[in-house]
């Protein structure tokens, strides 16, 4: 398997998805069912390790780079989930272009208000799991 | 004020890499950050959210990405992206290599679980910020309707980029009393032609 086919893989993973974790269907249906390049054991491994880590939780793509092929494999990891990143630009440039039109400010502060919206279930199931794992470690 | 990249990398290296549980509790210390130093503004780091939020990939890169851009260009977004995302990514590399399970030990787990509780904190301190300008620019209808839309939408099971693009549609079909900016348009959102 070569470097270039492990970042497309994991490319086309982290580019359909939005958000850290929002990837893992897609790696483990390539990764795991169609490749076979690392074992659904492993995977999960990778998924804790980047849990489990400070930063970007779609940096297990790092790690599952790493188990497919070895280093070379977690360099591509590294690309792509930068990769999607600079799709921002052209998107903050087109939103800062037509910002003065009352329809699209209205647009863009309903993205940034149903955001706000979603953050809220995030943010109390994320305490949630907190006091559960310090109850269980009691 | 325009940060220099250096200054601009180790502000995001540092407040992006000393959380667990996701981008959106980087993405509050980042505003904190921003804010202090006068570098970005609530407003503008509204914009940076709602950008990231639609872009594919990790949100908080893609915030990263549109900071880096919007205080250097190309140079800040490329440094803001890699100040982001290599620590974390070698140390996701160091414990894939070594196969270290950090979980494996209690001290780490408690560690990690109050890493979680302050970032679920965190991040509904972001929610709160976010809408708390709307809120004092008296454009709460337009907050509930919108933030009830959502809701509604996340309780039946959509994803969140159909819940945002739905809110985005229903945000510009509002009435124009409901939807138009009580507040100017915020420094360094103005309409910028080449």
């Amino acid at each position: 398997m070569s470097v270039a086919l492990v970042y497309l893989l994991l490319l086309k993973a982290t580019v359909t998805s939005f958000a850290g974790m929002g990837s893992l269907p897609q790696i483990r249906q390539d990764f795991v069912d169609t490749y076979h390049l690392v074992s659904a054991d492993a995977l999960s491994e990778a998924v804790l390790v980047g849990r489990a880590t400070p930063g970007p939780m779609g940096a297990y793509v790092v790690a599952v780079g790493y188990l497919a092929i070895g280093w070379p494999g977690a360099v591509a990891g590294w690309l792509a989930l930068i990769t999607p990143a600079f799709a921002a630009l052209p998107l903050l440039a087109t939103v800062q272009r037509w910002l003065h039109v009352p329809r699209v400010r209205a647009l863009v502060d309903a993205v940034i208000v149903a955001g706000a919206a979603l953050l809220i279930p995030s943010g109390i199931l994320l305490a949630v799991d907190a006091v559960r794992q310090l109850l269980r470690l009691r | 004020m325009t940060p220099s990249i250096r200054q601009l990398a180790w502000l995001i290296a540092r407040d992006v890499n000393r959380t667990v549980g996701g981008g959106n509790a980087s993405m509050e210390l980042l505003r904190r950050s921003f804010e202090a130093r006068e570098w970005v503004d609530a407003q503008t780091h509204g914009l940076f959210v709602a950008v990231s939020r639609l872009t594919p990939g990790t949100n908080i890169l893609a915030y990263c990405a549109a900071a880096g851009w919007r205080l250097q260009r190309w140079r800040g977004a490329a440094a803001a992206v890699a100040a982001a995302s290599i620590p974390g990514a070698l140390i996701v590399f160091g414990l894939a290599a070594t196969l270290v399970r950090l979980d494996r030990y209690p001290a780490i787990q408690i560690a990690l679980s109050l890493g979680m509780f302050v970032a679920g904190m965190l991040v509904l301190s972001s929610a709160f910020n976010l809408v708390k300008p709307y809120v004092r620019a008296g454009r709460w209808p337009f907050v509930a309707t919108v933030a009830m839309l959502a809701g509604a939408l996340y309780l039946v099971g959509w994803t969140p980029v159909r819940i945002l693009l739905v809110s985005a549609v229903a945000g510009s079909l509002l009435p124009p009393k409901t939807s138009a900016p009580a507040v100017p348009a915020p420094k360094g959102t103005e309409v910028t032609r080449a």
